[in-house]
């Protein structure tokens, strides 16, 4: 027999104020299989938590309701308690008198009413509660950081500096990013390169870190704690560990005229190539669409010169199996080219380029050694022309979303080329400036007052060539919206940040949700904005949304603590509340398969002692499961249940609603 | 007919079959479902348009575990049930002989892909009468749809025809069968056979492949399958899957495509 008790709280007078809650006690004190009812002013003290132990002990009680708050607010604290006093916790149930009842109605006699009905329907759940163990999941504490810019770095670092290992895996000949890219950095203007390459190296040489460069992701299968990844390293036609980046091979490459993505686009580079002199690792790979051996099957030069035989035609991409318990995202971010904006002249004008490639020609590293040189022609610009927001915050354009970085990075453009050419012409046209973050608004106010960098507020509708002069027409909406037209040897687009465009594909392998822009979505913006929907899957970086430096770097070091937090344990332990099978009665159809969003239901064969198979059901994963309940209404033979609401406990639940009248005595 | 009597008998001596399911001909001239076990008996064997029956509901009876190959003669409904049963892994592919006779000729079918392209290539339109009488349902006012419904359940005996006809209703236990708790209510009452015809017909929604025996075999003469046919048809207009013409899971009701239609969230 059931042996119930009821315990009802006031919440000081959250409850008392329009429940009676006495007199819910005392009604509930007449349900069938309660055996004590009481009411207190707080249950979730120690007072109120020692009159649940006291009761269930010596009442022998074989279920607990609390009548009380949300269970997201004290459920665990009247579990424990339960716990403590000898009881399974599972067997205590809340019923929330407080949000459901006491907050949303008037102090009338039906309040009352509501609030013991509302126990009662617990009262018939918890008598089928079942005793319930939390699952343990063991951890392999090991890593995977996506991606080898700022973000990976750091969040690699940061763990593997905590004594876990870590494997990087990043789909560019060498780690770096975006940042590796940039010239100075705001609010500071220190370089960038100076600061990053020292971690660059770091990461390559760190005891716990293993790297994987020119690699990605194949897939992604398993849960958290449990990872089980497959990274296709593609061929680098280079045996790394002989090269010695002695570099002849790419001095005798006669393919030399390939674009280079590193310089974006503004310089070239060959066919067998370090992205960047700064490199990790600083060693070579072919790439394999413009090599003339690979197109013709002639050519060999750089094998013939290689003093150490390091190159290796008949390499093939390989998978590597590695286990992993957490999984950081930090694939960054990409940018709108210039080709978007037809408006501005793509494809007419050289001298119309976007922000990074700027960057580019700002860069000591870059391909006119640092000097601003213009595109077309190669003369020093004296005007150049920066258009903030071009393609963000334009819903017409398909974003409408802030690019966040550019109003910094246009005013320090505007900067570095002031500074590289006293006498130089620097406009900005912008929307709104954003300059919010320590230092920031300063370093604009820097580029207005200082440096003489003319802002002017108002879009820039068109840019069409005059007598070797880019003229950019636009308007001045502070000044009654006059047309302004300015004359330039230069115009720099701060083209709108985007996702990649493999992240939908990475999204879709590591099964995280993502934004209509295809940014992975973070668990909850506020509260868990490190961390995905899937557990241990979590982000850094401008791959969640577009994030300068600082705000990334910030991320990657909150995301590394969550990972470390999760190593910290040897075991993961899971309420239990998760589906389960009736192998008797599954028959295997697998319909259920396809709806599980967390790809927790596998196969599972029965079979008789001698192994001959009796039938294939559904298995679910205990790990994986998160205890939705969607296999359980799309389950036709009704042969998935779920702990601790099962169909026996919901379908009492209804059943006590509608029977409402019997017992109550209001 | 020869032609398949012939073929079925070599494959009976040749040792590739120990049962053959097909039809004779019944008392009233319909064509009743026969199992052959020896190629003596196959004189008896007819396929004609008044093979109606969906042999594929047999598949998964226990009787049969003790065959090691099994060949049917399917129907164009069989077929459909055959590749619907495959995606819904309760048949694999290659695990019985299926033959069926089209335009005279006897087909054998290598593989379910090969069933895959038949299907595409027959599958019929629908019955302009059916069609006409599930337009003058629509067209009636949801009172006078729910009076049409319950007078057409009430007479429900809850023989279970419907289910046992059915060559998707194959689970081991039915819900109907549930009493911890119990969903449905048993007698043949009004509220008990209206859940019971809303659960079947919501348990074929998106799996149904129109082969009509559940309203063939209901003693009653309840229009069953108006409510499966319905269900079928804003599958198929809304997502476009035609359900028992894929040997690969493609149910609607667990599926999610980004450009399915959302239009009845409001």
């Amino acid at each position: 027999m059931a042996r119930i008790g009821v315990f009802v709280c006031h919440c000081g007078e959250n409850i008392s104020s329009t429940v009676d809650c006495a007199k819910v006690a005392e009604i509930a004190s007449n349900y069938p299989g309660v055996v004590y009812s009481i009411d207190y002013k707080y249950m979730c003290s120690d007072p109120g938590q020692n009159l649940i132990k006291e009761a269930i002990q010596k009442h022998k009680l074989t279920g607990v309701v609390v009548a009380a708050c949300s269970p997201r607010m004290h459920e665990p604290t009247f579990r424990k308690a339960t716990a403590e006093a000898g009881l399974n916790p599972f067997l205590c149930e809340m019923a929330n008198l407080r949000e459901h009842c006491s907050w949303v109605h008037f102090r009338e006699d039906s309040t009352t009413e509501k609030a013991a009905e509302l126990v009662r329907v617990l009262v018939e759940k918890v008598k089928h509660n079942e005793e319930l163990f939390p699952i343990k999941v063991p951890i392999t504490k090991t890593a995977l950081v996506i991606g080898g810019g700022i973000g990976g770095i750091q969040a690699a670092l940061d763990i593997a500096n905590s004594g876990h290992k870590v494997i990087m895996v990043e789909k560019n000949p060498s780690i770096g990013g975006k940042m590796a890219q940039l010239s100075e950095t705001f609010p500071t203007l220190d370089c960038s390169q100076c600061i990053l390459t020292p971690r660059m190296v770091e990461v390559a040489q760190h005891p716990n870190i293993t790297l994987y460069t020119y690699a990605e992701i194949e897939s992604v299968d398993g849960f958290i704690g449990n990872f089980k990844v497959t990274i296709r390293q593609k061929a680098k036609s280079v045996d790394h560990k002989a090269c010695t980046g002695c570099g002849l091979c790419i001095e005798k490459c006669p393919i030399k005229k390939i674009p280079d993505e590193f310089n974006a686009g503004l310089g070239n580079r060959a066919a067998i190539y370090v992205p960047f002199p700064q490199a990790v690792p600083n060693k070579p790979v072919i790439d394999r669409n413009n090599c003339t051996y690979f197109l013709k099957g002639k050519c060999g030069l750089c094998k013939k010169v290689c003093p150490a035989d390091a190159i290796h035609y008949e390499q093939e991409d390989e998978l590597i199996k590695v286990d992993v318990g957490a999984i950081v995202a930090a694939t960054g971010f990409d940018i709108k080219h210039s080709d978007f904006f037809p408006e501005y002249g793509y494809g007419k004008y050289a001298d119309v380029i976007d922000g990074l490639q700027f960057e580019r020609l700002a860069s000591a590293s870059g391909p006119t050694l640092g000097v601003l040189k213009r595109p077309s022609d190669g003369k020093e610009p004296e005007s150049i022309v920066f258009i903030a927001c071009a393609g963000s915050r334009d819903p017409a354009k398909g974003i409408p979303y802030c690019s966040k970085i550019c109003c910094m990075y246009t005013a320090k453009h505007a900067m570095l080329f002031k500074h590289k050419n006293h006498h130089g012409k620097a406009t900005v046209f912008y929307m709104d400036i954003r300059a919010g973050g320590k230092m920031y608004d300063e370093f604009v106010r820097r580029a207005i007052e200082e440096d003489d960098v003319n802002y002017i507020r108002g879009r820039v509708s068109r840019i069409y060539e005059k007598n070797g002069k880019l003229i950019v027409c636009g308007v001045d909406t502070l000044l009654n919206s006059r047309p302004v037209e300015i004359e330039a040897d230069m115009v720099v687009l701060a083209t709108a940040a985007i996702a990649n465009s493999d992240s939908e594909e990475l999204a879709q392998k590591l099964h995280i949700s993502y934004d209509p822009y295809h940014f992975f979505s973070e668990a909850h913006p506020k509260l868990r904005p490190v961390e995905t929907n899937t557990a241990g899957i979590m982000l850094a970086g401008a791959c969640q949304a577009p994030k300068d430096i600082p705000d990334t770097v910030s991320q990657a070091s909150g995301t590394a603590a969550k990972v470390v937090a999760l190593f910290s344990q040897d075991e993961l332990t899971r309420e239990p509340l998760i589906a389960y099978v009736n192998n008797n009665t599954c028959v295997g159809c697998f319909l259920c398969q396809s709806v599980c969003p967390y790809l927790a239901i596998e196969k599972e064969e029965i079979r008789r002692r001698d192994g001959t198979l009796v039938k294939t059901v559904a298995k679910i994963n205990p790990g994986l499961c998160q205890g939705c309940g969607t296999c359980v209404a799309l389950c036709r033979s009704k042969s998935i249940d779920i702990h601790g609401y099962t169909n026996r406990q919901i379908y009492a639940e209804v059943s006590a609603l509608f029977n409402r009248r019997e017992y109550a005595g209001v | 007919m020869s032609d398949l009597i012939n073929k079925t008998s070599q494959f009976f001596s040749s040792g590739i079959i120990d049962l053959f399911i097909g039809y004779k001909k019944g008392r009233l001239g319909e064509g009743k479902p026969a199992f052959f076990t020896k190629p003596d008996q196959l004189s008896e064997l007819i396929f004609d348009e008044n093979c109606i029956v969906n042999l594929a509901v047999y598949l998964r009876k226990p009787e049969l575990k003790k065959y090691s190959k099994i060949g049917i003669l399917a129907n164009f409904g069989t077929l459909r049930a055959l590749l619907q049963l495959a995606a819904e892994n309760q048949i694999t592919d290659g695990q019985y002989l299926i033959l069926t006779v089209a335009d005279g000729k006897v087909l054998e079918f290598a593989n379910l892909k090969a069933i895959e392209e038949y299907v595409a290539n027959n599958l019929p339109k629908p019955n302009p009468e059916r069609l006409a009488l599930l337009k003058e349902i629509e067209s009636k006012s949801r009172e006078e749809r729910w009076d049409f419904w319950t007078r057409e359940l009430s007479s429900c005996i809850r023989c279970y025809a419907c289910r046992a006809a059915c060559p998707l209703c194959y689970c081991e236990q039915c819900l109907v069968e549930c009493n911890q708790p119990q969903w449905v209510g048993v007698p043949p009452t009004g509220l008990g056979n209206l859940e019971w015809h809303i659960v079947r017909a919501m348990h074929l929604a998106g799996r149904c492949i129109s082969c009509g025996e559940c309203e063939a075999a209901c003693p009653m003469e309840i229009p069953l399958g108006l409510l499966t046919q319905k269900l079928n048809m804003t599958i198929i207009s809304n997502f476009g899957q035609i359900p028992g013409t894929k040997r690969e899971p493609d149910y609607a009701l667990s599926t999610f495509k980004v450009d399915d239609k959302e239009n009845f969230i409001r």
